[in-house]
Parts: structure tokens; C-alpha cells; sequence
């Protein structure tokens, strides 16, 4: 479903990201883990093209994106959930989950209303519709936040450190949600810190060091004895 | 003391008359100037350098000149060269619309910044094309912030459309001044002009809190 070949990104004169190459398929999960700055965030942030690659190919359901002129036509297929949440402060909780659906695919107020309650209903939080972000806690928040992306019912959902910014009693309930997507079949693409969660659930690993691919691995044989040393390193020093 | 109110009681339907041709001409200005100047905020954060650098000369050049030289040139120059005889009313609306623009992009400009990057970036990974993401998610979120400099700039246009007086367009500053030539007295009605320019001031003030109360409803 997603094919990466030779991506390469640099900032100015520092690589980010090189040379990298993998694939990903229909209903995996993929956790991405490694260091900061490690290029974790730029490559999935390459994904859905909030970042253009240097070089390097990435092709999604046969169609390599930099080719493609519209933007939003990959975008609306590809769900991303941020650190920092970004919900939209000043719409209720149902307007920024119906607001993309009605302006993008152009679906009827009804309907998307309809489609979202479903949404808060599966993330937990029915009695928030009516409420402005800025009286949810931070969990609250990226839960709305997933049902935001799903609303547009994307193929493909990119997580970027989603329980990084959240007090650590509130990043159950998130992973929780992640959980449960993930049995649907969704295929996603996290970034993450949380070992536990990325082993329990992703299907495979993939190790980030100075903008390179080190491994890519099985949650089982990465953690138990990890190729590189730069992985065994970095184990190391988090679990 | 020489006062004596009583002498401007048969001028003041004449003076109240110069409320509406002012707010007439001003709400116009405002609303020409605000368009004109989210339209110069939005060409200055582009990445494209000829927009970028039109706004940017705009901006130089309606700043960088008295207003009420561009007033002038407008209304007294503008027919020498093109034979086209401009009224006053028009005049006074591109004069003070095309220059309080050239602040307002500023101002636009300056709230569209402080904007966290984030939410534009949510907007676009939902696929919103920019034209949406700009009228429904960017700047409702920057307005919010910018309304006391816009409201200050507002009040200064209306005060400063006093202005206008010098070509001879009727305004209520021309009519203080009318009246004065009239009965050889101008404390009283200039003292009268003047609490008329603070009420409107007053009222505009208190409509930009109400504004400013609605905007703040969602935090």
C-alpha cells in the first residue's frame, strides 16, 4: 500500500532522513522508534506531504505523491494525529470533527453530524460534542483529535508521538483508542516513545538512528535481541 | 467669559447632518480598507515574490506619505490627468480606504503569525483547500487576537476623516467650521464638533467590546 524508495530529505545542509527505503501493507501497524532527531517525525511527515522530499520516491495505492499536483487528493485519504493535538480552538468538538467532511467531500451537515457523534461515541466522549476544546483535558483532546482524522475516513492513519505531550494517567486512554482502531484493520504508521504499546501492538518496528533505517524488525525479535548496536544501545538506556 | 451656546441651537440640525455624510464615508473607508488590507496580509505571507513584493511597496508607499497629500492628489490631481471629475465622496472613500489598507495588512499580517503553525497543518492534513482553511480556521483565530489594534485603527480613521474638511466635502468638521465663519464664534461649535467625534468614538468602542466578547465565547 505504501512504498518508500531512496527518501532523502535534508534541512539546508543536515540529512534528516537517508536513503531510506521500506513498505507497508494494507491493515499493518508500523511503530516507528529511535532517538530525537533521529528523523522519526520528518519521515512520517513525508508521508502525507507536510514535508517534500529531497529526493527519493514515495508511492501510495500506486501512486507516487510528489508526482501528484493535488495535494489535497492524497491528504483526505491519509489521517494524522499531532503531538500537540491542534484541534481547532475556536469550533465546538462536532464542528471540528464535521468541518473537513462538509468543506473536503463535501457531505450533508446531517450526515456529518450524524458521523461524528458515531465517531465521539467510539472514542468516549458523546458528552462533549457541544464543548470548545480548550475545556477538555489533554487526553480528551487527541482522543477528539483521532476522531477528527477518521471522520474523513482515511485508508491510512499517521500518529506523531500522540501521548507525548499528555499527563501520563491520560495516555491509556489514547492508546486505548489506538488499540481498538487497530483491531479494525486500520493501517497505521505511529511514532512513539511507548515501548510497551509499540510492542504489544505494531506489527513491525522500525528503528530510526541519524536519519537512517536500522532495522526493521518483528515488535518480538527487536525487543528481545536487537540487530544493531545503536538499537541495543537505545534500549538500553529506555527500558 | 465670552460664551454663549445659545447662538449654535439653529445650527445643530445642520451640524447633525455631518454625522451621517461622516459615518458615511468612514464606514465605507473601513470596509474598503479592511478587505483591501486581509487581501495585502495574505499576498505578504506568500511565498510568491511578486505578490509579496507589490504588498510590500504598497504598504511603503501609502505609509510613508501624509494621508492628507494622497487625499489632495486624489481629488485635486486625479482629474488633471485623467479629465475624470472625481467627487468628494469617492475621493475621501480611496484616500482613506487605500491608506488605512496599507495599516491593516500590518495588523492582519501580524495576527495570521501568531497563529500556531499547527493549525495550519492540521487543516492541510485534512485535506481543506487553502482558500477554506484561511476564511473558516486561520483567520477567524487570528481576528480574535488582532481586535484592539483594529479597533484602534478604526477610531483613528474616524477621528482623522476630519480631514476631508480640506476639499471641501461637508463633513461635520466642515460644518463647525461653516458655522463658526457664520456667527463669528468658534469655540462653541468646534466644543460641539467635538463631543460628537467622542460619542461616535464611544459607540464604536463599545461595539468593538461586544465583537470582542463574541469572538471570546469559545475560550
Amino acid at each position: 500500500m505504501i512504498n518508500v524508495n531512496n527518501l532523502t530529505k535534508k534541512f539546508g545542509k543536515t540529512t534528516v532522513l537517508n536513503n531510506i527505503s521500506t513498505s507497508i501493507n494494507r491493515g499493518e501497524v508500523v511503530a516507528i522508534i529511535g532517538p530525537s532527531g533521529s528523523g522519526k517525525s520528518t519521515f512520517l511527515r513525508c508521508l502525507n506531504q507536510l514535508e517534500q522530499p529531497s529526493s527519493g520516491e514515495i508511492w501510495i495505492n500506486g501512486k507516487e505523491i510528489a508526482q501528484e499536483k493535488n495535494k489535497e487528493l492524497i491528504r483526505k485519504n491519509i489521517g494524522m494525529v499531532f503531538q500537540h493535538f491542534h484541534l481547532f480552538p475556536h469550533m465546538t468538538v462536532l464542528k471540528n470533527i464535521t468541518y473537513a467532511p462538509q468543506t473536503v467531500k463535501k457531505i450533508s451537515e446531517s450526515e456529518a453530524k450524524e458521523n461524528a457523534l458515531e465517531l465521539l461515541k467510539k472514542v468516549g466522549l458523546s458528552e462533549k460534542a457541544e464543548t470548545f476544546p480548550n475545556r477538555l483535558s489533554g487526553g480528551q483532546k487527541q482522543r477528539v483529535a483521532i476522531a477528527r482524522a477518521l471522520a474523513m475516513e482515511p485508508e491510512i492513519m499517521l500518529f506523531d508521538e500522540p501521548t507525548s505531550a499528555l499527563d501520563p494517567e491520560m495516555v491509556k486512554e489514547v492508546l486505548d483508542v489506538m488499540k481498538d482502531l487497530a483491531n479494525t484493520g486500520m493501517t497505521m504508521v505511529i511514532v512513539t516513545h511507548e515501548m510497551g504499546f509499540a510492542r504489544e501492538v505494531a506489527d513491525r518496528i522500525l528503528f530510526l538512528d541519524e536519519g537512517q533505517l536500522m532495522e526493521d524488525e518483528k515488535p518480538d525479535s527487536f525487543f528481545t535481541h536487537p540487530n544493531t548496536e545503536r538499537a541495543q544501545a537505545f534500549l538500553e538506556k529506555i527500558l | 467669559m465670552n460664551l454663549d451656546f445659545s447662538q449654535i441651537v439653529p445650527y445643530i440640525p445642520f451640524m447633525l447632518e455631518g454625522i451621517w455624510v461622516t459615518l458615511k464615508f468612514v464606514s465605507v473607508s473601513i470596509l474598503v480598507g479592511f478587505i483591501l488590507g486581509t487581501l495585502l496580509a495574505l499576498c505578504k505571507i506568500t511565498k510568491l515574490p511578486f505578490l509579496k513584493g507589490f504588498a510590500d511597496a504598497y504598504t511603503s508607499i501609502f505609509r510613508g506619505t501624509p494621508l492628507i497629500l494622497q487625499l489632495m492628489i486624489i481629488y485635486f490631481a486625479v482629474p488633471q490627468l485623467t479629465g475624470y471629475d472625481i467627487s468628494a465622496f469617492l475621493s475621501a472613500v480611496l484616500a482613506f480606504g487605500l491608506n488605512s489598507a496599507a495599516y491593516v495588512s500590518e495588523i492582519i499580517r501580524a495576527g495570521i503569525m501568531a497563529v500556531d503553525r499547527g493549525q495550519t497543518e492540521a487543516a492541510e492534513a485534512l485535506g481543506v483547500p487553502y482558500k477554506d482553511m484561511m476564511m473558516h480556521i486561520i483567520l477567524p483565530q487570528a481576528i480574535k487576537n488582532i481586535l484592539p489594534a483594529l479597533m484602534n485603527e478604526f477610531i483613528t480613521l474616524t477621528k482623522e476623516s476630519a480631514i476631508v474638511s480640506v476639499i471641501g466635502y461637508l463633513d461635520l468638521m466642515r460644518r463647525a467650521q461653516i458655522v463658526g465663519a457664520d456667527i463669528y464664534r468658534n469655540f462653541e461649535p468646534l466644543l460641539f464638533a467635538g463631543l460628537i467625534y467622542w460619542v461616535m468614538v464611544f459607540v464604536l468602542t463599545q461595539i468593538g467590546k461586544v465583537v470582542e466578547r463574541r469572538l471570546r465565547y469559545s475560550d
